[in-house]
């Protein structure tokens, strides 16, 4: 019974970060029907931006994690303009993807050319004592708490920004529809751009916030960017809740799996999970059904 | 059509003909890559990708101990000039970056080989070009043994450190030993050798686990090495899983004895990197190097690689490019001004006792018999809060 | 004039300096122009599956490893001789392509492409776990391939036999898509539920996209193990895609003369990366971003505005997709009925 409470307790809050990855990758494909495959980046550099201000430049601790936030909101603005803008209007989706995939991997080797001289992997200090914390006759770290509450309160601002908030309102009615948002007289760039940038401020949130757990690294981007995105898969690519169930389920297989059957499926579960929801069903858990396109 | 149909059948013969009888051009590779002021020295292995810390930083220390040689005059009056390949830590890499070295940059000798794999595939190529070689960084066995005439190794061999972990922990007394391992090709270049050791020792392991690189967590292993209540771990592990294993067992509040290896050496950064305070107590690992990049003994060495690459702090990966750059500067004293390959092989060969800046121990390839010329595993761990030598 | 700057003279040039290297070139060129061959075939391959077909696939690596991993073992396990290995290698990884058709009958777009990136992670699981079979992570040494009774070494055989392979595939390419198959491929890529009212089998059509396409992969990967001596998991993971897909990209989708410009270019890209000691993750990345927002078709289009006798059937033309694909929704959701009639819009020249 101890196995089953820690393991569950570790997939819970593993699976509330893939939970805050798989939200960005949502927030963003409503809108813009793009799979952000630079998501993982956002993530990553949110990760070094604070380790820049905090450890190399001393500066204090939330205003490092503020700033950091902030960065990768203007960073997630930058993807917009740069490659997503541009290819709205004239290019198919293998011209979209491509070009996320190529920003994915510039991104990964700049971190790499900017901090990689310092050493293997850096470490950031955690919000709280590092000490693990006695939770109901478990032991959990007070950091993956942190990340959890952190987690509620993201999707508690999610949701109130989305039902009471006009730019919220803008956001599902560009998602909805954007021709007819645009003919009612929407900012449909604004609103993308908007988009880009919340989704990566959601990221570099919870790269900061992870980066104490998982440590940094230029590659952290892709491992993460592939759980959110069986995650956001396995709730419905269209659902926010989905995101948010897939995340917890994702982390909690995992660790089922590799704590029961074998620690080697660790690393392939989220593919597997991926594989077998698109064939039996590809709208996910809470996705609703798909348009045929003619 | 008929003519063209014509020409491409000429065409065909002539190549055909040709590539039948052109051997490898016979200019004198003896002194390939030496002029009068100058040795032509190559490296290769992973600028990018997650590895690049075994590369492009080992590569960093050889361009730093390259630097003092050439500030005092170079050896024998030559300069001598690194130039870098990049193999991508792939078979197809390393094999492109030895035929370009070889055959397009002509350089005089290699120092280098990063990924075991792919280290592993260029050593025909190595082989038939006769470049000689010293790896130092790439750990799997197979490269270095058995003896090939142009190949030596200053890095400690995975069969050298795992056999030094098991006896490590029969040497504590440990009655039920566990594995924790990753599984690319560097784990399994040690996994193996630790497996047919223990099977030689008669041990069976009580857990034999698995855990991914990338993994932000470990807890169904720390569960499962708790269930079985295992009293010594063996770490085949780089530094970040091996710090999240450590982490979450301690979370149990598990803290039996946990053996690493080289891939673990940098004490400091692996302590911030577990975290928790007071975890390392029963922590001891493998270090090739006798040093931590923050003793004093390395300062000299810190400045020097500050002054060449302002971004980068002294590692424990560029200390491993220096150890293994004066061994080869060593060598290429030892053979005279009258530099050829067959000299500087030959040199190397009778490499006894020597003392470099950085590793653990004496280097000597003990040439027939093995061209594995570091022997020595150094053991550190934590005493009193403070890092010490074991051995 | 125009015999002199078309498509067939290039084509001449190129495969006659290729035919000509071992004889002119140092060994490392040679490796080089070997593979600049490899990923012809293998740009080809891809081109017929996402340029023609309009299948967003990213298991062409895995595809390009089964061909390896198959011949290989089947030389290493079973001691069959390389003239049949490398067949059996191919019709592995032809059969492998093929299963991903299933999916693809079922979803399009993003879903396709990540369930097939999936599948590609899951054969690279498996070619470091199914130790008794693969080898492992740590690969494997296939046997060495003799090519008696002509006296040439491994790898000046192989060379001539990769160049014999890349002009019979990229003959086959030409004349396959310019026949009713290709027009059936791009009626796929263009509108499926128009191609299914025309009579074309779905899953017929797209099963043939992906054999071949697995086929292409398949064959290169029979030969780049031969050229290696050495098959590992490593050559085989999602960098190698990206490479495909950039291939593919800077060629130009849906133009056959557009994969082997961009098989050589790609080739030649990545050599000058390495010289220039540049990070192979920027460079690529930057410049797969470059030619997706400047000249999103290809080196193919460009060529074709200047110089003439370049011309092709059935092109992609991606401006049409586009609009489509944004606008249609609303004009279902709106109007009821479907609507693929552009000429509304304006073209771009």
């Amino acid at each position: 019974m101890e196995m089953f409470s820690y393991l569950m307790a570790t997939g819970i809050s593993t699976g509330a970060l893939y939970a805050l990855v798989a939200l960005g990758l949502v927030v963003v494909y409503k809108a813009t029907s793009v799979v952000n495959f630079a998501h993982g980046e956002m993530f990553m550099l949110g990760g070094f931006l604070a380790f820049t201000f905090h450890v190399m430049l001393g500066w204090q601790y939330m205003v490092s994690l503020v700033l950091a936030v902030v960065g990768s909101f203007v960073l997630g603005i930058g993807v917009d303009r740069v490659a997503f803008r541009p290819l709205m209007q004239r290019q198919t989706l293998v011209s979209v993807l491509l070009c996320m995939v190529g920003l994915s991997f510039f991104l990964k080797g700049l971190a790499r050319h900017l901090w990689g001289g310092k050493g293997d992997y850096l470490t950031f200090p955690p919000l709280v004592s590092p000490e693990p914390m006695q939770f109901g006759g478990i032991m959990i770290m007070s950091q993956q708490l942190v990340v959890l509450v952190a987690c509620g309160i993201v999707m508690a601002v999610f949701m109130v920004f989305f039902k009471l908030t006009r730019a919220g309102r803008f956001m599902q009615a560009t998602a909805d529809n954007p021709k007819a948002a645009r003919l009612v007289g929407l900012r449909v760039d604004r609103v993308y751009m908007m988009t880009f940038g919340v989704g990566a401020a959601v990221a570099g949130a919870a790269g900061v916030l992870m980066a104490p757990l998982t440590l940094l690294y230029p590659d952290m981007g892709f491992m993460l960017f592939i759980k959110g995105f069986a995650a956001a898969v396995l709730g419905g690519l269209t659902s926010i809740p989905g995101a948010l169930l897939g995340g917890f389920l994702i982390g909690i297989i995992e660790q089922m799996a590799a704590g029961y059957i074998h620690t080697g499926l660790q690393e392939v579960a989220a593919f597997i999970i991926i594989m077998v929801v698109m064939i039996f069903r590809p709208t996910g858990l809470l996705g609703g059904s798909r348009r045929r396109k003619v | 059509m008929k003519m063209f149909r014509k020409s491409v059948f000429r065409l065909s013969v002539i190549a055909l003909t040709t590539a039948l009888f052109s051997g490898s051009a016979v200019a004198d590779v003896q002194t390939q890559g030496i002029s009068d002021n100058e040795i032509r020295i190559g490296a290769f292995g992973p600028f990018g990708g997650p590895v690049y810390l075994y590369g492009k930083l080992v590569m960093n220390g050889v361009a730093a101990v390259f630097d003092e040689v050439n500030e005092a005059g170079g050896v024998h009056g030559r300069k001598l000039t690194l130039v870098r390949e990049d193999d991508n830590c792939k078979p197809e890499g390393s094999i492109a970056a030895v035929k370009k070295l070889a055959y397009s940059e002509k350089v005089f000798a290699i120092v280098g080989g990063a990924c075991s794999n792919a280290t592993l595939a260029s050593v025909p190529e190595l082989e038939k070009s006769g470049m000689p070689m010293v790896i130092n960084s790439a750990v799997a066995d197979a490269i270095s043994t058995p003896v090939k005439k142009n190949i030596y190794t200053t890095q400690l061999t995975s069969s050298i450190e795992s056999r030094a972990q098991l006896d490590y922990a029969l040497n504590k007394g440990a009655k039920k030993i566990a594995v924790v391992r990753m599984t690319d090709a560097w784990a399994m270049a040690r996994y193996n050798p630790l497996m047919a050791y223990a099977k030689k020792k008669g041990v069976n392991f009580i857990a034999n686990l698995e855990l991914q690189i990338d993994a932000p967590d470990a807890t169904p292993q720390a569960l499962k090495l708790k269930a079985a209540g295992a009293d010594a771990i063996i770490f085949i592990l780089y530094a970040k899983p091996a710090a999240v294993m450590m982490r979450d067992a301690l979370k149990l509040g598990y803290n039996p004895e946990w053996i690493g290896e080289t891939a673990i050496n940098d004490f400091a950064a692996f302590q911030k990197q577990v975290g928790i305070p007071g975890a390392l107590k029963n922590f001891a690992t493998i270090t090739a190097i006798a040093y931590q990049p923050t003793d004093p003994e390395m300062k000299s060495w810190a400045t020097r690689l500050k002054k060449l690459f302002p971004n980068d702090e002294l590692s424990t990966f560029n200390l491993n490019g220096i150890g293994s750059a004066q061994v080869m500067v060593e060598a290429l004293t030892n053979a005279g001004r009258d530099l050829t390959r067959d000299k500087f092989l030959s040199a190397m060969g009778n490499i006894k006792d020597f003392e470099s800046d950085a590793y653990a121990g004496k280097i000597t390839c003990d040439h027939p018999r093995s061209h594995q010329c570091n022997q020595t595993p150094g053991w550190l761990a934590l005493r009193d809060g403070k890092i010490v030598r074991l051995d | 004039m125009q015999f002199f700057l078309g498509k067939r003279t290039f084509l001449i040039v190129l495969f006659g300096a290729l035919l000509l290297m071992p004889s002119l070139a140092n060994e490392y060129h040679i490796f080089i122009a070997n593979l600049v061959m490899l990923y012809i075939i293998l740009a080809l391959g891809l081109n017929m599956l996402i340029g023609f077909a309009g299948q967003l696939a990213f298991a062409n690596a895995a595809m390009y490893g089964i061909g390896a991993y198959g011949a290989g073992l089947l030389m290493k396990h079973f001691a069959w001789p390389y003239w049949a290995a490398a067949p059996g290698g191919m019709l592995i990884a032809m059969a492998a392509g093929t299963l991903l058709a299933l999916p693809a009958l079922r979803m399009s777009g993003i879903y396709l492409a990540l369930t097939t990136l999936a599948f590609a992670q899951f054969v690279w699981w498996l070619m470091t776990h199914w130790t008794s079979v693969t080898f492992g992570a740590g690969g494997f040494i296939p046997p060495p391939i003799d090519f008696s009774p002509i006296p040439v070494t491994q790898e000046i055989g192989i060379y001539y036999l990769t160049w014999v392979a890349a002009i019979l595939l990229y003959l086959a390419a030409k004349n396959t898509m310019a026949s009713s198959i290709g027009r059936a491929f791009v009626a796929i890529r263009d509108g499926e539920v128009a191609a299914e009212s025309l009579g074309i089998n779905l899953l017929r059509y797209k099963a043939l996209a992906f054999a071949i396409s697995g086929f292409y992969a398949g064959t290169a990967g029979a030969l780049y193990g031969g050229m290696l001596g050495f098959v590992g998991p490593e050559s085989f993971d999602l960098l190698q895609m990206i490479l495909h897909k950039a291939a593919v990209v800077i060629g130009g989708l849906g133009s056959i003369i557009g994969s082997v410009i961009g098989g050589v270019l790609l080739t030649v890209s990545v050599e000058i990366t390495k010289e220039l000691k540049w990070s192979i993750e920027m460079a690529f990345g930057a410049l797969l971003m470059l030619f997706v927002l400047f000249q999103p078709t290809g080196l193919v289009t460009f060529i074709k505005r200047w110089v003439p006798g370049w011309r092709e059937h059935l092109q992609y033309l991606p401006e049409r997709e586009a609009q489509r694909s944004i606008d249609v929704e609303a004009s279902v959701e709106d109007v009821g009925i479907t609507s693929t009639d552009e000429s509304a819009q304006e073209r771009r020249p």
